[in-house]
């Protein structure tokens, strides 16, 4: 099954859940300078996730379950300057 | 093609003659509007020398198709004409909503050139255009102004005005809407004042026919509910509504992104303390100030109730607080805001300001000027009473060093020699904006191949792609490394790509603050075919996007760059800081980048377009 993570086509499961998407992308930002910055203000990484155009609330990760041709995006939590 | 009229304003006020004019459908797919329409009306109608100040200078206001389409971030605008500054051409971008009365009262652009005997307002509701007189309103602030021209015409109108800087022809004076928002880089402001044109209103009462509403509106639902679910999901302090951008401080500072004492250090911990959001939000009592339509609300209202400081108005945003705060040293965050402010009265560019007033303090530290120059003000760094009172000094362009800074600081250190050119930090004329090239190199490469503002991180924000962590997918930037902002690797092809971002952005006119929290050029792309019915592909946008920086290009070459113009950098490019996390760095090897990226825009190695390359954009014949 395909689906596209920022554009990019990628192979997965069936049955994979967005949390795993999720953490796979957080591991892979976890050093990033501003990522590192947010964690240790917050405890939490902030990267936000966009599934065909909707913001996915964290409570949602677990429920959903990827779907052929999904169009997932990630977001720094930035705000602007 | 929908979401235009097809129709421009021409207000000529040499003679007084106010006229709309047709404008064809291949204008539009070439150039959009905004951006892209400015610098096309330079092309057709400002031969080589003509100069900023020259009454035949065109001062184009241009809305784009997505004004009018009420999705949040569509009430910018853009405007442009010859820079006093640079010399060249321009443009810069404002929002709230001057830009969609524009479009509402029927236009896609409104065109001002000529010089009338006395100081002058125009008046434009929908097709009935006038132009009154202003000699009541020169000598006043660019809010006064704003005041005095809604006291005659109607709180309805929205007006552009510029304050006592931009009569006064200070170089980086700007124009101001709304007593919020700004035109603020390149000196459009000392344009209009040597037009002796103190303001425009305008009034609009006619609906965008737009080619699928259905989808528009649509389009908007969806985006406007992803980014507000995207800010409300933030933490508190991370919220754009809550302080604006002035919270980017305390992210880049990590980053070593900040400009600090004239760019020569990478930490200022009193700043970083006094200057830090929370601080910002409970001195300033912030509150948001939406723009049109808008669900982000970065704008935001500040009061200082008390003091020498007080005011009431509009809080400064990141370039203003970095320039006017960081980089002078002045870590009172009341201080900061009411010199901002101030500066706003006056229609001065904040940047350029920080910039000057920094070189300023350096030279007085070096003992270059002394306290017989600066009006007998001890111009340390950090001094907040001397920072102000030479914001007032410029506004007015007193005798002596006022005036010189009103200059900017490449014609100032020129004149004042000395050895100060070595701590201008400008190029082209133009000061350098507040993000650090030894954090990312590619912002050393943006700011010395710009083309439609001279150095300018808004005109390519490259510097995003690692301060702000922007991505650009549908054109192939995506996975980037944090050791990246120090490699010349890939920057030429990604410097190209946000530098047609931008001008895709900046012409549509929609607002660059939407993509960090969520929109994406998908969304930009089916935005702009639901309004005009074009059709594009995410190519077709790249493709728009070079066609409008080549344009640019053919017109810097017409009014006089030169290859050695993009060589000719800021010493302090070269000179390393020696903490934080960008100690040591310097952007090594950027001369090289610069041929690199010639060669990636299709230009040869001095730096001008290919035929080419111009006839695969379908511009061969717009070259001189």
């Amino acid at each position: 099954m395909k689906a596209f993570i920022n554009c990019k086509e990628q192979e997965f499961q069936e049955g994979t859940r967005f949390i795993e998407v999720v953490k796979l992308i957080r591991e892979a930002k976890k050093d990033e300078p501003m990522i590192k910055t947010i964690r240790e203000k917050t405890g939490r990484n902030g990267l936000m996730f966009v599934l065909n155009g909707r913001a996915v609330h964290p409570h949602e990760y677990d429920s959903i379950e990827i779907q052929e041709g999904d169009d997932i995006r990630w977001i720094h939590p930035y705000a602007g300057g | 093609m929908k979401s235009v009229w097809n129709k421009i304003l021409r207000v000529d006020l040499t003679n007084g003659a106010c006229k709309p004019e047709a404008m064809p459908d291949d204008i539009y797919e070439k150039f959009l509007g905004g951006a892209g329409m400015s610098a096309y009306m330079l092309w057709r109608e400002c031969p080589r020398g003509t100069t900023a100040f020259d009454p035949a200078n065109r001062l184009t206001f241009a809305p784009g198709p997505m004004q009018g389409i009420k999705q949040t971030g569509a009430a910018k605008w853009t405007a442009g004409a010859i820079s006093p500054s640079i010399n060249m051409n321009v443009d810069s971008a404002a929002t709230a909503s001057f830009g969609i009365e524009i479009k509402e009262a029927g236009y896609d652009a409104i065109v001002v050139h000529g010089r009338p005997e006395k100081p002058v307002y125009v008046v434009v509701d929908d097709d009935k255009v006038e132009i009154k007189d202003a000699n009541h309103l020169w000598g006043k602030d660019a809010y006064e102004t704003e005041d005095g021209i809604k006291g005659v015409e109607g709180e309805m109108f929205e007006c552009v005005t510029i304050g006592q800087a931009g009569e006064r022809l200070v170089r980086y004076a700007n124009i101001q809407t709304r007593k919020k928002s700004f035109l603020g880089r390149c000196g459009l402001g000392a344009v209009m004042g040597s037009k002796l044109l103190k303001g425009i209103a305008v009034r609009g009462s006619q609906s965008i026919n737009v080619h699928d509403p259905q989808e528009v509106d649509r389009l908007n639902k969806q985006i406007n509910q992803r980014l507000i679910d995207m800010d409300n999901e933030k933490e508190e302090w991370l919220q754009i509504k809550r302080v604006g951008t002035a919270m980017a401080t305390e992210l880049f500072a990590p980053q070593g992104n900040l400009p600090i004492k004239n760019y020569q250090l990478a930490d200022f911990p009193s700043g970083i303390k006094n200057l830090h959001a929370s601080n910002y939000v409970k001195e300033l009592r912030a509150k948001p100030w939406p723009c049109q339509y808008c669900v982000i609300q970065c704008h935001n209202l500040c009061e200082i109730k008390e003091g020498p400081y007080a005011y009431k108005g509009k809080g400064p945003e990141y370039e203003s607080f970095a320039m006017v705060g960081f980089n002078t040293m002045v870590d009172d965050v009341k201080a900061v805001a009411y010199a901002c402010e101030l500066a706003n009265l006056y229609s001065i560019d904040t940047i350029s300001l920080g910039v000057v007033i920094a070189w300023a303090m350096e030279s007085y530290e070096k003992g270059v000027i002394t306290k017989d120059d600066t009006y007998g003000l001890d111009l340390t760094w950090g001094n907040a009473e001397a920072m102000v009172e030479m914001v007032r000094k410029i506004g007015e362009r007193a005798d002596g060093l006022g005036y010189l800074l009103g200059e900017g600081c490449k014609i100032a250190s020129e004149r004042l020699g000395k050895g100060s050119e070595q701590w201008a930090v400008q190029m082209k004329g133009q000061e350098i904006a507040a993000h650090n090239w030894r954090a990312q190199y590619i912002s050393a490469l943006n700011y010395c191949t710009g083309v439609a503002s001279g150095p300018n991180h808004e005109r390519s924000n490259s510097q995003h792609i690692w301060v702000g962590h922007i991505r650009l997918p549908e054109w192939g930037i995506d996975e980037v490394e944090n050791e990246e902002r120090w490699s010349w690797e890939h920057a030429a092809d990604r410097n190209a790509k946000f530098h047609d971002y931008c001008n895709v952005i900046n012409s549509a006119c929609h607002c660059k603050f939407m993509e960090f929290r969520g929109y994406t050029l998908t969304d930009l792309c089916n935005t702009i075919n639901a309004a005009t019915g074009m059709g594009w592909s995410l190519e077709d946008l790249r493709r728009c996007g070079d066609r409008i920086t080549q344009i640019q290009k053919l017109l810097n070459i017409r009014y006089g760059w030169k290859k050695e113009h993009d060589f000719n950098y800021p010493k302090r490019f070269m000179e390393p800081v020696d903490e934080g996390p960008a100690a040591g760095k310097i952007p090594v090897g950027l001369e090289d980048a610069i041929i690199d990226y010639y060669r990636e825009r299709g230009w040869d190695d001095d730096g001008k377009p290919t035929m080419a390359k111009l006839k695969e954009i379908g511009l061969e014949d717009y070259i001189d």
